[in-house]
């Protein structure tokens, strides 16, 4: 090292290292609680149940981790491409450094603990109440307290809705009581759709012969947008709706208008089942 | 692109390969297509399970739907018997006994042939057909694609004995090579001796085929018994 | 004088011979030969539509015979069929016979390279064309150019043309190329075999496109069931063209493995074997062993649509889970299959640029092997809210966010590699570099997909659309690129323009991000994957997204104008190691000639000597020395 040339004395400067990690924590500390605050505000799905505001939660933790690293990344590139650039007509080689076991294992240490962080906490806002997610026939995640059960049933290419505690009434449109706990199970006819609620926070595959239940808490009476999420076919973008969460007295109301409305169709309905196996989907030709 | 034409190979310059590079590389290749073969029926082994855990629509396996023990076992002992006599035949090989090795390989190539004879008789006279079921899509597809590696073990032990058989009246390591196709561009520089293709071939196959008979062994005992 | 007698006579030349145009006229004959066929079996299961044009007994079997037309016409059966008989193979054909060689079945490995590179760039170009139409189509919210239905088969042909044919886009080019060199072997460990996985790829490609002409396929490149079993016989082009692509991905797999195992030069101990060789048996590994499960599932899948079984349709005994658990169990190991080799063309290029050694060699190879573990233990992350194993969700999280720590370890080399080096921004280098930015944004981005409670807002939306798209175009496309611009002046003897090349790179990259960065919004304001149309209040962005996806275009045509200008009529003849490199390949002519080595090499060192005082290569070729073999 004695024998380097002074050019390459002053690239192995040790302050370099130093410079660099004193600029990330200085732009860690102040960035980061911004990021995570202004992703508070903006990021999806919004505030207008339990589950969507659990889910922000839990996305301002994933950006309270990622921004330092970012930064990292974006200061580091700064630094090495500007300052360790090859100045014209340099064709030397740099310095012959083949490893440093101390930062490798600093390095594992901090990924690691980062990605289990994120790991262990993901797990726990999962197994709080099923973060709006389709859980399987058995769920793992149930929230407690009575329940509003909701049966979601997609086919090609519309959703309808069945309340099991009203008589199995079948509609085509979705309509919810505030403040209840919804109990949504969702299953498809044909192919594969999956029910996305997105301000809700809900999206549940609908598997045909599959109940897969998701929760969510609704809050106060509002609108959201329904979409198919997985492709199933020719029409898939068109199979969209809005549906309401309405007061429960409003509910109540709609509920009566629905079954006077749907009465000579309801009673050749098949009865309410967690699942639908209708005839092998063959081709006719 | 005509500069590529320029660098036409002096093979007086250029040095031969090692002889024993063929054996390695054939040895390799038939471990890896001997894990590759298990991820292929990893997937249907995972087929049976999943169906049978799930039995959709109480449609897993109805009544009817049940193969004949008899045929399925007696294709795999013949399986399992071909993989063996190939085995000895490789160690006939080794000991320089070349006309024993291919009477053992005809007879390994036979029963393989046995084998999926037996295969085809089953499905021809079972009293079910692909519509019957989770099982009944296993079953078919399962043994029906085991067939088929039965068929390309057959090419493969084939081509071993047309060669050994060709070639038996000369001395190993002696004659060279010559084209087997019209084409002017093949060079047959890097075999000097066909007779020299056997023998790392054969230990491929020795390796591959009694693998491909466990897995074998492997089916009939979840088709058949499980 | 008996030994000459056993020595078969050459058979007359024939009157048509074995190449590209024999292949194309017997593939479609093949495949009319095989449509009759298909027409004429009759069974009680099959009898209902046997007769009516969705036949797919006759389509499959039509694509078969097919493929089969065409290889014979390349004339790879004339070694099964020589085997049949007895007589030895060569291990070699048409090496030495000009252009003609291109065209035709040939086992030189530079040319099976070359005849990757420009194969897979038709395709590649195909694909993206259809993006184009498909951002078009999305430049208004309500449908506009296409009908729903051939809006879908854009998407498919798109996504499956982009996994199917770019899953080779490293392995095939340039590891067939330039990995016997960098290991000092004269060829493959199995050059018949190589020269297969090419013109097989081509093969599916071509079946791909003709289901345009069988009402195309709704379902996607994920090709899921029962959709799967309801679509028309244009559904059938898609089980062939992976099916085909499964084949050809696990014996160039196999092969390369087998190589690099087996053909090492002596001297090149595992611990000197260059890092792209370490990616490429990474690589090649998930090839050969998840390729298998793909193809099993396709055979279910054809079954299912030709002899009706049952593996998929619930309501007659299967399951639509199964066949997402087979199709993931193979396609998380592919879209690593895809993002490898990126992280290997990187970590290679890189020393070469800093003009350092590889930083952290073992730490480098440990990631790439992690990487290849666990990806196999994390395809359920593509089914959190499918409903299936409810319980099994936080592990599938917890692997999933493991993959960040090997992928970190490939981070970190590349950093530390730069760290106190003299980079040179050459245009492989920007590639390089463009690689951390993209793969950081997709790596981040993953880890709200990777987030169980994230992943249901961001789950099936243009989210994870713009996630993968970083990482798989990010990672693979960007160092595709840069392999082209590193590796071309070997493989043709001829320099690129660097000039165009740098106006390629910034205006790709510049585009590449204009275009995906956005899509992250879209998704997280709710536009699901897939969909003709689209809310009102999106089509700002999405239009934002259409134009910087034309500019994405257009910078591959000065790709393309760069590539034939420099290589057909500037010819600038590259030095023999413009770049400086110390791998063996650059210390070897360009082009290389057809045996590589007089003398097989010894190896010294590894190839990352930079900065050490004697400036040596590292591999010498002892003057009469004994015949090579491997360590």
């Amino acid at each position: 090292m004695a024998a380097a040339a002074p050019s390459t004395r002053a690239a192995r400067d040790p302050s370099h290292g130093r410079r660099l990690i004193g600029a990330w924590i200085l732009l860690s500390v102040i960035l980061t609680p911004i990021v995570v605050w202004l992703a508070g505000k903006v990021i999806p799905p919004g505030n207008k149940t339990h589950q969507a505001s659990e889910q922000v939660f839990d996305n301002q933790w994933i950006v309270a981790v990622s921004t330092p690293v970012a930064l990292l990344m974006i200061a580091f590139f700064l630094y090495t491409l500007i300052v360790f650039r090859a100045r014209d007509g340099e064709l030397r080689d740099g310095p012959p450094i083949r490893g440093d076991a101390r930062i490798q294992i600093t390095w594992i240490v901090i990924t690691s603990a980062a990605v289990l962080t994120l790991a262990v906490f993901g797990t726990y806002e999962l197994l709080q109440n099923g973060a709006g997610g389709g859980q399987g026939p058995d769920p793992v995640a149930v929230p407690s307290g009575s329940k509003l059960p909701v049966q979601v049933i997609g086919q090609q290419w519309e959703f309808t809705y069945r309340y099991p505690t009203y008589g199995g009434l079948e509609t085509p449109h979705l309509v919810l009581p505030a403040d209840r706990q919804i109990e949504l199970h969702v299953t498809s006819l044909d192919a594969i759709h999956s029910f996305w609620a997105y301000e809700l926070g809900v999206k549940a595959d609908a598997n045909p012969g599959v109940d897969n239940v998701a929760y969510v808490k609704l809050k106060s009476p509002t609108t959201f947008h329904i979409h198919c999420a997985e492709l199933c076919g020719l029409w898939h973008g068109y199979m969209f709706d809005t549906g309401k969460v309405v007061s429960q007295s409003d509910f109540a109301a709609w509920i009566k208008q629905q079954q006077a409305q749907f009465q000579p169709v309801s009673q050749y309905l098949p009865r309410y089942a967690r699942s639908y196996y209708p005839d092998p989907q063959r081709r006719a030709g | 692109m005509s500069s590529f034409a320029e660098h036409s190979t002096d093979y007086a310059v250029v040095e031969s390969e090692p002889p024993e590079q063929l054996g390695r590389n054939l040895n390799t290749a038939g471990h890896l297509l001997a894990s590759a073969t298990a991820f292929f029926f990893l997937a249907f082994v995972f087929a049976y399970f999943y169906l049978r855990a799930l039995n959709n629509a109480g449609l897993w396996r109805p009544r009817h739907v049940n193969p004949s023990l008899t045929l399925g076992t007696l294709a795999i002992v013949a399986v399992v018997a071909s993989a063996v006599l190939i085995r000895l035949g490789l160690m006939d090989h080794r000991a320089g006994r070349r006309r024993q090795w291919r009477l053992k390989g005809w007879l390994a190539l036979g029963l393989a042939g046995v084998a999926v004879a037996l295969q085809i008789a089953e499905w021809a006279t079972q009293g079910f057909g692909p519509a019957d079921g989770g099982y009944a899509s296993v079953y078919l597809g399962w043994t029906g694609l085991y067939a088929v590696f039965l068929l390309a073990v057959i090419y493969w032990i084939e081509t071993l004995l047309a060669t050994a058989t060709r070639y038996r009246k000369i001395e190993s390591g002696a004659p060279p090579a010559g084209h087997a196709s019209g084409d002017s561009h093949r060079t047959g520089h890097d075999i000097h001796d066909p007779l020299s293709l056997v023998r790392p071939s054969l230990e491929a196959l020795s390796f591959y085929w009694a693998f491909l008979a466990g897995i074998g062994v492997l089916t009939w005992f979840i088709l058949y018994i499980l | 004088m008996s030994a000459n007698a056993a020595v078969p006579t050459p058979p007359r030349r024939r009157v048509v011979g074995y190449n590209l145009l024999t292949g194309l006229v017997l593939g479609v004959v093949g495949y009319y030969v095989g449509w009759w066929i298909g027409h004429h079996i009759h069974a009680t299961s099959i009898g209902y539509f046997a007769d009516t044009n969705q036949n797919d007994i006759a389509v499959f079997l039509g694509y078969f015979l097919s493929v089969v037309g065409f290889l014979a016409g390349l004339g790879f059966l004339s070694y099964p069929w020589a085997r049949v008989r007895g007589y030895p193979p060569s291990l070699r054909e048409k090496e030495t016979a000009g252009v003609a060689r291109y065209f035709g079945l040939c086992t030189d490995h530079k040319v099976v390279g070359i005849q990757y590179l420009i194969g897979i760039g038709v395709f590649f170009f195909i694909g993206g064309l259809n993006a184009m139409l498909i951002r078009f189509e999305l430049l208004r919210p309500g449908g506009q150019a296409f009908p729903a239905g051939n809006y879908l088969t854009l998407v498919g042909l798109h996504g499956t043309m982009m996994m199917g044919i770019m899953s080779s886009a490293i392995l095939g080019p340039f590891a067939n190329y330039v990995v016997p060199l960098m290991i000092g072997a004269r060829r493959m460990a199995f050059p018949r075999i190589e020269a297969l996985t090419f013109w097989l790829l081509m093969a599916a490609g071509t079946l791909l496109a003709t289901t345009i002409f069988f009402g195309g396929f709704p379902t996607g490149w994920t090709g899921y069931e029962p959709l799967n079993d309801q679509a028309n016989s244009g559904m059938d082009s898609y089980i062939v063209f992976f099916g085909l692509v499964g084949i050809s991905m696990l014996l160039l797999g196999l092969n390369m493995i087998a190589t690099i195992v087996t053909m090492r030069a002596p001297g090149l101990t595992w611990s000197r074997l260059p890092i792209f060789c370490w990616g490429v048996i990474s690589t090649a590994s998930l090839m050969l062993l998840a390729s298998p499960v793909l193809i099993a599932a396709l055979l279910m899948a054809t079954l299912d649509r030709t002899a009706q079984t049952s593996f998929f349709i619930p309501s007659a005994g299967g399951s639509t889970y199964l066949y997402q658990n087979l199709f993931w169990v193979f396609g998380h190991p592919e879209v690593y299959i895809l993002a490898l080799p990126g992280f290997a063309v990187v970590l290679e290029l890189l020393p070469v640029f800093a003009r350092k050694p590889l930083w952290g060699y073992r730490l480098a190879v440990a990631g790439m092997l992690g990487v290849t573990l666990l990806s196999w233990l994390v395809w359920q992350h593509h089914l959190f809210v499918s409903g299936i194993n409810g319980d099994l969700r936080p592990f599938y999280m917890l692997s999933t966010e493991l993959i960040s720590i090997p992928t970190g370890f490939t981070f970190l080399c590349g950093m530390m590699t730069l760290w106190r080096g003299r980079i040179r921004y050459t245009v492989p280098m920007l590639f390089c570099l463009a690689w951390f930015f993209n793969f950081l944004i997709g790596g981040l981005s993953g880890v709200f997909l990777s987030d169980v409670p994230s992943d249901v807002t961001t789950h099936g939306s243009f989210f994870s659309m713009a996630h993968f798209h970083y990482t798989i175009m990010g990672g693979l496309v960007f160092t595709f690129f840069a392999a082209i611009y590193y590796w071309i002046p070997k493989m043709t003897g001829f320099q690129l323009n660097d000039r165009l090349g740098k106006i390629h790179f910034w205006t790709m990259f510049i585009a590449f991000n204009s275009t995906f960065a956005p899509l992250f919004a879209i998704g997280f304001m709710g536009q699901p994957r897939r969909v003709v149309t689209y809310p009102s209040h999106l089509q700002f962005l999405n239009d934002w997204v259409s134009v910087s996806a034309f500019v994405l275009g257009a910078s591959m045509l000065v790709f393309l104008a760069n590539f034939v200008w420099s290589l057909v009529f500037a010819r600038v003849p590259a030095p023999r190691n413009p770049w400086g490199s110390r791998s063996l390949e650059w210390q070897l002519p360009s082009p290389v000639p057809v045996h590589n080595f007089d003398k097989i090499p010894v190896f010294t060192d590894d190839p990352y000597g930079y900065g050490d005082d004697d400036g040596r290569v590292p591999a010498v070729v002892p003057v009469g020395a004994p015949a090579g073999g491997g360590s």
